[in-house]
């Protein structure tokens, strides 16, 4: 146990890691995904065919393939990434895809007759998704949101194979100079909790601001 | 199309796919005329109007409002055009349709500002004025889930009138509401048309479309089975179809007698 307190220090460092990471994949697929969910709804043919294709890919894919694909495929045809660049890119990909379902459902469940009461009153179809729909929708897309960045935040466990020197990595190295498996895989155990459960309050929070009016 | 005529419709037809909705429905709006749109549900009444501000497109005939031309098909008015139309005619639904995230007084101002960029101090004191009129200016500040359907409507109605339209449409305003909260709303509307305002609306208030109402168009089987002034619409009216309706509507009690007689004899209509 007393080897584990050692690494405390690296492991926070890794834990701040991951959780930059998670958060700006997070704003990233977040912006994309909006604007992805309108295209896959409101876009023209061939882009929401696109849009629907790429979700099936995603969501098809298990994500340490795409993970394996994007650094150590494309760097065979000479596409060359460092562990930072294609973590983020990888997560932001990844992230798209659950995003734009997410957001697409949340849209869909804004009832038809908001549309029909802004588009009476004369205003543009740009303010009604931003004043009117937007604003509704994130009432029913806060909680799966919520639980899709606590999975892109444990997504990142996944990054210590491509070398990114994050807390698994550095428990992983732990554990091979110490043996101590137990207790520096449980300290990252709670580490991780820690930063979900952050995550969490964050969401519940928003939750209850967003739905003050119900 | 005579100078006082705000909105005119020419053979108008609608379809949902292969579905026929309404066709060859013509009717001439004047200025401060009060329509009532009555019929059987189906007949395709409260899609007729949701026509007049396109909130539906219609695929046939001509509709001419506001010094507006627009033909039935596949090509849909510019968006200034339907920006014109949207801000001059107001509507309200029969489910309200307020904005719930937003407060009364917000989802009143929203449109002016945002729309018509009407000054935010002007639009907040002609918000409190119209609310006012309807005895709402004690809930400016609430959310519209605490107030009742009646209140509700009402509120609606203020957001329609803030935007300072020319016509009014009513899609069955009181059908939502309990037995109780209807006459407030009534009683609103009512006041709207002695103003002048010029208003088509959809109802099943029979009473109401014949104390209120100039015209009475009735529709039933996708088409006008009879339009005219409303007494004498409702009172005596010429066609079958039109007697039938008003019948069932008049006399339920009798007609559901007849019905299940005629059920009692095995008959299925």
């Amino acid at each position: 146990m007393g080897v584990a307190m050692h690494y405390v220090g690296v492991y926070a460092a890794g834990a701040l890691k991951d959780f930059g990471l998670t958060v700006v994949s997070t704003v990233l697929s977040m912006i994309l995904g909006v604007l992805a969910a309108v295209g896959r709804l409101y876009g023209p043919r061939l882009i929401r065919l696109l849009i629907s294709w790429y979700v099936e890919l995603i969501r098809g894919l298990p994500a340490i393939l795409q993970l394996f694909i994007l650094y150590f495929g494309l760097n065979q045809v000479g596409i060359t990434f460092s562990p930072l660049a294609a973590a983020l890119i990888w997560l932001v990909l990844y992230g798209v895809g659950y995003a734009v379902e997410i957001f697409r459902s949340g849209i869909m469940a804004v009832a038809q007759g908001q549309r029909e009461a802004a588009a009476a009153l004369g205003l543009s179809s740009g303010t009604t998704m931003r004043k009117i729909i937007f604003p509704q929708a994130l009432v029913a897309m806060l909680p799966p949101l919520t639980s899709f960045v606590v999975l892109q935040l444990k997504n990142t466990t996944m990054l210590y194979l491509i070398g990114y020197a994050d807390i698994m990595y550095e428990a992983r190295l732990g554990v091979d100079a110490t043996n101590q498996a137990g207790p520096l895989y449980v300290m990252a155990a709670i580490a991780y909790l820690i930063m979900s459960f952050i995550i969490g309050r964050i969401g519940m929070r928003m939750e209850r601001r967003a739905a003050a009016y119900r | 199309m005579s100078n006082d005529v705000v909105v005119s419709a020419q053979g108008l037809t609608k379809r949902f796919g292969s579905q026929l909705v309404f066709e060859d429905v013509s009717l001439d709006v004047h200025k401060s005329e009060v329509v009532a749109i009555i019929g059987p549900s189906g007949a395709g009444k409260s899609t007729f109007i949701r026509c007049i501000n396109h909130l539906h497109p219609f695929d046939g005939g001509t509709l001419e409002l506001l010094g507006h031309t627009l033909h039935g098909g596949l090509k849909s008015p510019s968006r200034a055009v339907l920006r014109d139309i949207r801000t001059r005619v107001g509507m309200v639904f029969q489910t309200f349709n307020l904005f719930p995230h937003l407060t009364v007084m917000e989802n009143i101002i929203l449109a002016p500002l945002d729309v018509k960029k009407v000054p935010r101090e002007k639009a907040v004191a002609l918000a409190r004025e119209l609310l006012d009129l309807v005895g709402l200016e004690h809930k400016k500040d609430m959310y519209p889930k605490r107030l009742s359907g009646g209140e509700q409507q009402r509120v609606a109605l203020c957001r329609a009138l803030a935007m300072e339209p020319e016509v009014m449409l009513f899609d069955e305003p009181t059908s939502m509401l309990d037995p109780e909260l209807v006459g407030e709303v009534l009683s609103a509307i009512q006041r709207l048309a002695k103003q002048g305002m010029t208003m088509i609306l959809v109802t099943h208030e029979m009473t109401f479309a014949k104390e209120v109402a100039d015209t009475v168009v009735i529709m039933a089987d996708h088409r006008v089975a009879e339009m005219g002034p409303a007494r004498q619409v409702l009172e005596s009216p010429q066609t079958e179809r039109a007697q039938q309706f008003l019948r069932r509507v008049l006399e339920p009690v009798e007609t559901m007698e007849e019905l299940s007689a005629a059920a009692g004899q095995g008959g299925e209509d």
